[in-house]
């Protein structure tokens, strides 16, 4: 047993207890874990919001005087994440996980203010990879995919931000460096998720960067696409056909792959190739974009449906059926994104009534009707 | 890839699980079943979103080559093919499948942007145009119960919340587009009512699913009314009981019920509420700064003590 975060038998036991829920007694499974505790989903989102909030509040308070307080304010923060792990055995459980990629920011920060001040030239792209590195090692410090996955995505587009890469960028076509970075990053993340590993969370970091790197890297890749086309349109051809094969290689190796080892992440990889496909129709026609938004939402709709149907009944023990009846976040998304829509749809107050803010009666948007 | 085999095989030779749960937990845990459930929702959701994108534009930028009553229409008739697959399952007597609760939900819209629309071109209500909400509420609520609609429900709820005043717009939530207490004032009837419903439903139909949405409906709302009035002198000390009440309700739910996300509302919207109380009352940076501080570390810790009991007695 380590002092410093749990073996991956200890993780694994502790993985074991969060799926079981409380089939499991609680004592049995506490023993085998050793000491480490951990929380569920929501409340680790809601601790790890209050932990980053507390890390800059600290900052905030030490001031930004001087180039002395992030080191100061990092210090405190890291070392209260390492209190909270190694004394009281707090894992992803929210908190911790905050105060430390806080501090290894702030401290990195600092480090990289030390090597090349804010003043030098070319000091801000410097400044973003300390940044990166502080976070990646953070991540990689209390096993939290989604601060690695944010590293890493980070470090894509500040792949595609550099001298190198512009240069390179205008032989191969606007923002094909970061994009092809990210996809073969996928790629490989895709190829060492065959392997077995001990922990877990080393599997989710794989798992994350499967799921989010396609999209992540499109997106910067779109943007310069749609920035470009509005510039000047004949310039944008030149990577779209090595776009769209890309994103149709590595999404078909997506989908094979997700159904072969029957894992989540590999499906969402494909489901974001899949979006960038409908981008790239988009952006090579002249379709319009009302016309392009009914015919990609029906397809899905259709697509959903056809899925739903085929899976009814389990096929080689695939279905579409909910395995569980446990309230997850996904469950309260759906409940938030369905009034989302509902509020967007719903008719607004008419530019000419008497509206008066602040001075509202009963009975809808304080503008008219009385209770 | 990483597997529990060993260690829920260990607890099934252990005698620690039963043969059922050992076999259903290893079976979603080797692949030999495996859910696409999340992947459906996610993909009938942005299908949902798409249409409804491409639609508002169209209501947007057709309008002279179609005519208000050809939209009109059109969305009417849409909205009826997208309710088809729900109808039809309904009077086969067969629960609505995802892809047709999802399909029930865009029909839903797009009744509630046809009705906008009709609003906006032929101004039906004239002043009392935001009871349009409340009818969309009604028949949202109607649709809902009629097809067992958990999502359509959210719609009928966010109507009448609408029509309260509350719109959950980033202006309400920070009390800029409106004055805070009546903004409390509405969220507080919104969320009465909404617990009143609850309580009906529970009593005609002990086993309804809608229990849920109703319950982050009524808290939310709740909350954030409760925090509107902490924001300003003398509703401040109404606002700031009925926070302390609301957030011992929420977590007294969440530990009862085992649902960690009450511990977060009555965590977390305490936090805010009493930040919201003190802050103006503050003067300087750094008094200010530590105060929250303070009040954001106290809440952590509760929470994590609290999420500490939820595993202790939670089912």
């Amino acid at each position: 047993m380590s002092r410093w975060r749990p073996s991956p038998g200890e993780e694994r036991w502790l993985t074991v207890a969060a799926e079981l829920g409380a089939v499991v007694p609680r004592s049995l499974l506490a023993e085998r874990a050793g000491a480490w505790r951990s929380t569920g989903p929501l409340a680790r989102i809601a601790l790890f919001v209050l932990g980053h909030l507390a890390a800059t509040l600290l900052l905030g308070i030490l001031g930004f005087s001087n180039e002395a307080m992030l080191l100061a304010a990092g210090l405190v923060a890291v070392l209260t994440a390492e209190w909270l792990k190694v004394q009281m055995h707090l894992h992803a459980s929210g908190v911790e996980e905050a105060l430390g990629v806080s501090g290894f920011l702030m401290i990195g920060f600092w480090l990289s203010l030390r090597i090349v001040p804010a003043s030098e030239l070319g000091g801000s792209s410097f400044h973003v990879l300390a940044l990166i590195l502080a976070g990646g090692a953070a991540g990689l410090r209390y096993l939290n995919p989604f601060v690695t996955t944010c590293a890493a995505i980070a470090f894509v587009y500040w792949l595609g931000s550099t001298a190198s890469a512009r240069t390179l960028d205008q032989l191969v076509g606007g923002g094909m460096t970061a994009f092809t970075s990210g996809f073969a990053l996928a790629a490989v993340a895709l190829a060492l998720g065959a392997r077995h590993y001990r922990r877990p969370s080393h599997d989710r970091m794989l798992d994350w960067l499967v799921a989010t790197l396609p999209v992540a890297a499109y997106v910067q890749h779109a943007t310069w696409g749609y920035h470009a086309l509005a510039q000047a349109p004949a310039a944008v051809g030149t990577g779209r056909l090595a776009t769209v094969a890309m994103l149709f290689a590595l999404g078909v190796a997506m989908l094979l792959t997700g159904l072969r080892r029957r894992r989540h992440a590999p499906l969402l990889g494909f489901m974001g190739c899949v979006a960038g496909l409908a981008v790239e129709w988009r952006l090579a026609s002249t379709v319009a974009a009302e016309t392009w938004l009914i015919i990609c939402g029906l397809a899905a709709l259709v697509a959903g449906a056809a899925i739903d149907q085929y899976l009814r009944q389990p096929r080689n023990g695939l279905t579409s059926s909910k395995l569980t009846d446990r309230e997850g976040p996904l469950d309260l998304l759906q409940t938030a994104g369905a009034a989302l829509l509902a509020q967007r749809s719903a008719p607004e107050a008419p530019p000419e009534s008497t509206y008066t803010p602040g001075g509202g009666k009963f009975g809808g948007g304080g503008a008219s009707g009385s209770y | 890839m990483h597997t529990l085999e060993p260690e829920l095989r260990t607890l099934h030779a252990e005698g620690v699980i039963d043969d059922a749960t050992a076999a259903r937990a290893l079976a979603r845990n080797c692949g030999q079943v495996f859910s696409l459930h999340a992947e459906l929702r996610a993909t009938l959701y942005a299908g949902v979103l798409l249409v409804m994108a491409g639609v508002g534009i169209v209501l947007a930028r057709n309008l002279d080559r179609i005519g208000p009553l050809g939209i009109v229409l059109a969305l009417a008739l849409l909205a009826a093919a997208c309710s088809l697959p729900a109808v039809r399952a309904r009077r086969a007597g067969r629960p609505v499948t995802v892809a047709g609760d999802y399909l029930l939900l865009l029909a839903a819209l797009l009744v509630s942007a046809d009705l906008a629309y009709a609003e906006r071109q032929f101004t039906l209500l004239g002043p009392l145009w935001s009871w349009h909400l409340l009818l969309l509420a009604i028949f949202h609520a109607a649709v809902a119960y009629t097809f067992a609609s958990t999502l359509v429900l959210a719609a009928s709820l966010a109507a009448l919340a609408g029509w309260f005043g509350v719109g959950g717009s980033f202006g309400d939530a920070l009390f800029l587009s409106t004055s805070a207490p009546v903004l409390g004032v509405r969220a507080l009837a919104c969320a009465a009512v909404i617990a009143a419903w609850r309580s009906a439903d529970r009593r005609a139909r002990p086993d309804s699913t809608f229990t849920d949405v109703f319950d982050h409906f009524a808290a939310n709302l709740a909350f954030w009314g409760a925090i509107a009035w902490c924001a300003e002198w003398p509703w401040l000390a109404a606002g700031l009981p009925l926070l302390a009440v609301l957030a011992y309700a929420s977590v007294r739910r969440g530990l009862d019920t085992g649902r960690e996300m009450f511990l977060v509302y009555g965590v977390v919207y305490a936090a805010i509420g009493i930040c919201a109380a003190a802050l103006p009352r503050l003067h300087g940076t750094t008094p200010s700064l530590t105060f929250m501080l303070v009040v954001v570390c106290a809440a952590a810790a509760t929470l994590w003590l609290l999420r500490r009991r939820l595993r202790d007695t939670g089912p």
